[in-house]
């Protein structure tokens, strides 16, 4: 069901510096700037998260207003822009989400933890590494179909894994079993460099 | 629990999703500085960011562009769609401005507002955009503005306001701060027509917004817009 990844900034990585200071000066020329290297990977993924055009595009809004809101905080010689867009723009899809769907915000803490800018240092060479990429796409189409369905629904739904149990109907062992055997065939396959 | 633990738990951390005990365990981990459990994060970041862009490719909506550089006062590009929309649309404000000054005879203190009205609608150089219409679901209507007369604003499906707030309208200078442009509450349906009499500088305006903000008012947005209408030259 998935397409190869978009590599969203490989084309443009070397400009991030000097755009986020542009930004980090609340240049509004910027946020166009931003919106027309990162806008289209931004609404790709939370279009694939809510699945609805207007909503995804006021979290599209919400995940640029938030990005220009916290530059400050980002590290213009280090962050890496695209990866930390992309994880607010899920952030917001899933909280979304969770909204609607009337769960429980227990992780909302953590969501707001792994997007500070900080977290995000020296990461574009790694992400934007196109054979990482495909090696990537290969593993996962390796997977189980089960394997596969957990990841889907940690990555685009958000689900813990006692509520992948609820919705699959299967015991909290089991899916933990494929959440964490199908994170160590993606790992695995990602070669050496991710291997702790 | 040792980093070999731990190991497995990084993606999940990354996502917000891991359990509160390791999550608890990671996080001690973190704050002791533990090199290797601080690598493992990074590498599930990486790895995170990476899945995330296994999403199909969908094209988004080419007004989302101007919607977005709008929210932080930018300008863009005249789009001349909105001049036909205007076209359409405004046979159909005409019939409410009329029954609105049918309404407002037996209201005095109203008249000068739907005069006021009624001049936006009938006046050629007012600019007008059409927001939320692509669902049914978000705030959907129009903004129309006339440099003599202000922004009416016509809105249906808004969200209700939690207690203690109110609507309130911006309007916003290219590359300036949002300006306070009033304060206003929709019928029980969720509708409202707000009209805004300051005069408005064409030349300078990029956008007109709505946020929802303490009964009083704020003198600067504190929340996300639910309306954006981005205003071309």
């Amino acid at each position: 069901m998935f397409f190869f990844p978009l590599l969203f900034a490989a084309l443009h990585s070397e400009g991030d510096r000097e755009l986020a200071e542009r930004l980090k000066r609340r240049e509004p020329q910027a946020m166009a700037d931003l919106y027309d290297r990162y806008g289209r990977v931004t609404y790709v993924l939370i279009f694939r998260i809510v699945r609805n055009t207007g909503t995804a595009e006021d979290l599209v809004q919400e995940t640029f207003l938030r990005v220009w809101n916290r530059m400050q905080a980002f590290d213009s010689e280090k962050g890496a822009l695209g990866p930390w867009i992309l994880t607010v723009a899920r952030n917001r899809a899933i909280d979304y989400l969770r909204s609607v769907d009337g769960r429980m915000a227990q992780n909302a803490f953590e969501l707001e933890t792994n997007e500070h800018p900080s977290l995000f240092a020296n990461l574009e060479t790694e992400v934007l590494n196109s054979d990482r990429a495909r090696r990537l796409k290969i593993a996962f189409e390796k997977l189980t179909a089960n394997q596969k369905q957990v990841i889907e629904l940690a990555y685009y739904e958000g689900l813990s894994q006692s509520e992948m149990a609820d919705r699959m109907k299967q015991p909290l062992g089991t899916v933990k079993t494929w959440v964490r055997s199908a994170l160590k065939a993606l790992r695995e396959d990602l070669g050496e460099a991710l291997a702790v | 629990m040792t980093c070999e633990h731990l190991k497995d738990e990084y993606e999940l951390h990354a996502l917000g999703l891991s359990d509160g005990f390791e999550r608890a365990e990671i996080e001690h981990h973190l704050r002791q500085g533990c090199a290797h459990c601080r690598a493992g994060l990074r590498n599930a970041l990486i790895t995170s960011v990476m899945i995330m862009q296994l999403a199909p490719d969908v094209e988004p909506p080419r007004a989302l562009r101007k919607r977005v550089i709008a929210s932080v006062g930018g300008g863009s590009s005249t789009d001349w769609g909105w001049r036909a929309i205007w076209a359409t649309a405004t046979a159909a404000l005409m019939v409410g401005v009329v029954w609105l000054g049918i309404e407002n005879r037996k209201k005095p203190e109203y008249t000068a507002q739907a005069k006021q009205t009624l001049a936006i609608l009938n006046e050629p150089e007012t600019r007008q955009v059409v927001f939320g219409g692509s669902v049914p679901v978000p705030p959907q209507g129009r903004v129309l503005v006339n440099a003599k007369h202000g922004v009416l604003l016509l809105a249906s499906n808004l969200p209700k306001p939690p207690a203690g707030q109110t609507y309130e309208l911006w309007i916003i200078p290219k590359g300036g701060s949002p300006k306070p442009s009033g304060l206003f509450q929709s019928d029980a349906r969720g509708s409202a027509m707000y009209l805004s009499p300051a005069p408005v500088d064409m030349a300078t305006l990029g956008a007109v917004a709505v946020t929802l903000e303490p009964e009083a008012g704020s003198a600067a947005p504190t929340s996300t817009p639910i309306i954006v209408a981005a205003m071309s030259d």
